[in-house]
Order: structure tokens, then sequence, then C-alpha cells
């Protein structure tokens, strides 16, 4: 990086020298955000995998892991890595809970998760990582009102083609 | 398997022609490490535990594809292993862990007598409150999340060049608007620019007496060299909470990020200082409206003072264009406002080959150096 290690110059020349050089600009623009893509759904989602199940075309996946005792939500990357998650093992969900597990735990884990994802800026996820004939029971579908009520869209937009 | 396939390599040697197999496979070996499943024993089938749910089938199933294996796979082609990252956060006193886990097993031995809280539990109508649990949050597992998001967003990589830190102080930065309403900042929430006009209002925990470096920067908004950033707002030597008090070295700069760039990272650092530090050689000229004065880089600002101040506190939004930028360009740095548009990498085609197999019409078109396709679907 530049520095300018101030002299005295009087002001008026200083800005004038200064915000005529501002113009120059070079041709070629790169965004070294790794957000930036996915967020203007220009980004590749990995369109294979189409034989196997669960299928890996998102930018970002919601995960429900229902154990014995405890529920734990993450909003992972294809590529598996883990952006944000909840879980009823961490002791701020915990002590408020009678139960680390069910469908209370489930709702509560729901709303926090929704708050986490939004302050993230995470606001499209795919929740399609679920197995059909348990996603009708009641904590799942307590767990999907409590993102869409917390303001998360469980769809993920399709992806800028032209 | 292997005896075809070795005859059939000198068959190709012989000709002249090259051939592409994966070299490993020209000679029998012993397989590098364990085959999967090698560990069940398959003779006596009845007596193996069966899984009996597809559920129990597929946890074990994800937890093994997400075991390191000693073949190659695509995830190991797609993300190579990071190397050991340097920690420069601030040091922690650990403090006793006894006391703290038996006061959490003391108040969940309450929970589970109170009978109010299973009734609500039972009948499914248990509301937790969202602002105890993040306050609760930011004290215990608050700065590993914040450390995990910033990783994901790049910010370490672009601005430390790998090294990481965890944000145990929590740095709370709220933009207040025109209608008393407030938009807050955390860890790569939306902003927009004109939400982002004038400085905003930050707090966080501090002892007396110690004293604080805020600093705002864009790494993604160059516009002439992709490599360094802009910086926005550099305050100094803050005593304690009081940024006003603190020396301001580069005064506050709305975000510009130009249109068609889409969406830039904004990044708040704030960093304790052991003693008064002197930035005389980072001061920019009070109205600092030069792009190339506002050129900075993170990495070398900190190692230039990296004995006497360490990063505690991290906080970042994403921002895109929207028409308060325009008017930041005319007025306040006086230039014509640049405008991007997004170019796609060109469409990849395997090298051209004289036969092409299964190829349809149109495989001409994608090699044709004029622009005007001739076999149309064909």
């Amino acid at each position: 990086g530049l520095r300018f290690a101030s002299t005295t110059v009087s002001l008026k020349t200083e800005t004038e020298v200064d915000t005529s050089e501002n113009e120059v600009v070079a041709p070629d623009f790169t965004n070294r955000n790794p957000r930036n893509l996915e967020q203007l759904a220009l980004a590749r989602k990995e369109r294979g995998w189409k034989t196997t199940w669960p299928k890996r075309d998102f930018w970002h996946r919601l995960r429900l892991e229902r154990t014995q005792h405890y529920v734990e939500a993450f909003v992972e990357r294809c590529n598996g890595e883990v952006v944000v998650s909840a879980s009823t093992r961490e002791w701020a969900i915990k002590r408020h809970l009678y139960s680390p597990k069910g469908v209370a735990a489930c709702k509560n884990l729901g709303r926090v998760m929704a708050q986490r994802c939004l302050e993230a800026g995470i606001n499209f996820v795919n929740f399609k990582a679920i197995i059909p004939w348990e996603h009708c029971c009641d904590s799942i579908q307590e767990f999907e009102k409590a993102m869409e009520e917390g303001g998360v869209v469980l769809r993920e937009p399709r992806r800028l083609y032209q | 398997m292997a005896a075809p396939l070795l005859s059939a390599a000198l068959r190709g040697t012989r000709r002249g022609r090259s051939f592409g197999t994966a070299a490993v496979l020209w000679k029998r070996a012993a397989p590098l490490g364990p085959m999967p499943n090698e560990d069940v024993d398959v003779s006596n089938l009845e007596a193996l535990e069966k899984y009996r749910s597809f559920t129990r089938y597929f946890r074990l199933a994800e937890q093994e594809r997400r075991k390191p294996c000693w073949w190659n796979t695509y995830h190991k082609h797609t993300n190579p292993a990071a190397e050991p990252q340097t920690d420069i956060s601030l040091p922690r006193e650990r403090l006793s862990r006894t006391k703290e886990v038996k006061e959490r097993k003391r108040i969940l031995r309450e929970n589970r007598r109170n009978a109010e809280m299973e009734r609500a539990a039972r009948l499914q109508t248990v509301l937790i409150p969202l602002d105890d649990v993040r306050a609760e949050w930011e004290k215990t597992s608050g700065p590993f999340h914040k450390q995990r998001v910033a990783e994901h967003c790049g910010v370490f990589r672009d601005l430390f060049r790998g090294a990481t830190f965890t944000p145990w102080v929590a740095l709370r930065v709220q933009y207040s608007q025109e209608d008393e309403h407030l938009v807050p900042v955390y860890h790569g929430n939306m902003v927009t620019p004109s939400e982002a006009s004038n400085p905003p209002a930050v707090s966080y925990e501090a002892d007396k007496g110690s004293l604080w470096t805020l600093l705002l920067t864009n790494p993604d908004g160059h516009l002439r060299d992709a490599d360094s950033e802009y910086l926005h707002w550099l305050v100094t030597n803050i005593p304690g909470n009081d940024i006003r008090s603190g020396k301001e070295m580069c005064h506050y700069l709305p975000p510009f990020p130009a249109r068609g760039t889409g969406y830039h990272r904004f990044i708040f650092l704030l960093f304790k200082q052991l003693c008064p530090i002197d930035f005389s050689q980072d001061a920019r000229p009070t109205p600092c409206h030069s792009l190339k004065m506002r050129t900075f880089s993170t990495f070398d600002f900190y190692r230039k003072h990296e004995d006497a101040m360490t990063p505690a506190g991290l906080a970042f939004f994403q921002c895109q264009w929207d028409s308060s930028v325009t008017s930041t360009f005319h007025q306040l740095l006086n230039m014509r406002e640049p405008v991007f548009e997004f170019v796609r990498p060109p469409v990849y085609h395997p090298p051209q080959v004289k036969f092409p197999r299964h190829q349809p019409l149109r495989y001409l078109d994608r090699y044709r150096d004029t622009e005007e396709p001739t076999y149309g679907i064909y």
C-alpha cells in the first residue's frame, strides 16, 4: 500500500492534486469477495452428482441432525465447510430448555438458527437434505416453520445463465 | 483385470500413439491403505448387526464420507489442505472449568425439577428469550462462530494473509438513520451505502485506562490495484469505550462500491493497544478525498505496529451499489462514476479433434473464429 507522510503543503493545492488522480481507473476490476458471486446468483452450483442423494447443487445447505440426546443444525457449503451452526449442546440454548431433544427444542433451535443466519448474511438456504418420510414429522415441521418465520427463505434462487 | 491392460499398453507403445490411462495402474501393487469395509466379517451374515432403518445407515454414511481417506478424491482436488495458520488473537486467561460446570449442572437440575418448564415442553409452547440467548452466545461460543464466518468470507486470507484471530471482544456497530431506525452490523449482513453514509455508533466492553484502535477497510473496492484496500475510517488511541475522544487519523468516508461490481466487504477491526502508539505515519489530511492516499494495506499496517497492538474485535457487512454512491463519487471524490459489467469466463471446449465421435454438426461452430453459428440446432 502507499503511505502519505503529511507535509506542510497548502490545503488548496493538495485537494487539487489529490482528486485529479482519482479519475485513473484500471479497466479490469477484480472482486476478491468469495461470497460476491453467490449473492449475485452468478456462481456455479455443482450440477453433477445426479445419481446420488443428497445432490450438491446449492450454495448453502441447511442440515438438521436429530440424535437421541441433542438436536443440531448446520448451514454448510457444498465442499462441506460449516458456516453457521446452532445446537442444543451450547450452554446459551441448553439453559432455557427443559430437554435438549424433542419438538420444543427443534422449534427454538429454528428460531435461534434463523437469527444467526440473518446475522451472517445468509438469506437463502437449500433444505432438501432431509429424508422424505421423516419430513412430515412434528419436529422437522416446527423447525421449518420457525426458520420461515425468522426470515430465512428455504429455497435457493436459480442461477442466472445468460 | 491387469493383464489385458498391460497388453493394451504394450500394443499402444508399439504403434507409437500415446494414450492416457492412470499411470498407477501399469503394474499390480498392494493398496496404499486399508480398503473400505475390510473390517466387516462377511462369512457369518446372520450374526452381523443390521441397520434396520435408513436413518441409521445415512448418518453413519455421512460420518464416513467426512473422514479423510488415502485415495484421491474430488474434495481433495478442489480443497487443497490448508497450512497451519498463526493465531494473533488476544491472550485469554483460562478460568477454572470445575466451578463453571458445577454451576451449569445445578441450573440444569433445577430446570428438570421445574413443573412449569416440563408442561411448556410437553405442550410445545416454549419460546426461549432470543436476546438472552444472544448475550450468552456472545460470551461463550460467539467468538468461534464469528471467526468461522469471517474465514468463510475470506477476511483473514485478504487482510492478514492467512493469520487468524478469535475476536474475543464483542464489537457492536450500529448505523442510525433519520427516522430513529437502527441498522446493526453483524458478521456479514447487508447494509446499503445510503444507510452507511454517516459514521456509526460503536460500542464494546473496555476496562478503564485501556487503549484501542478502530479501523474500517474495504478489501474489494480498489479501482486500480486488486491486492490493496481502501481505508474508510481510522481512529486511534481510544481511551476505554469513548470513540469521540480518540484521535481520528482518517475521517469517515461513506462506502462507494462501484456499479456492476457486486457486493463488497467492509470490515471493522478493533485492536487493543498495550501503550499509546504514535500513528503519525498513518495520518491522512483532514478532508482526505484522494483515493491514492486512502490506499491501504492492513497487513503492512499491522506488521508495523504488531508489537504494541493485537486484534480483538471484528464486524463486517456486505454492501452493494446504490444511488447515493453516485453522489459520493461526484461530490466527495470529484470524479466520474466508473460503471463495470460482469464478464463471464469463456466456455471451455476440449481441443478440437479431426474425427469427433458422437458430436452434432454444431461441433464445428464451437471452434470457428467468427461468431456466426451456421448450423443452428444441428
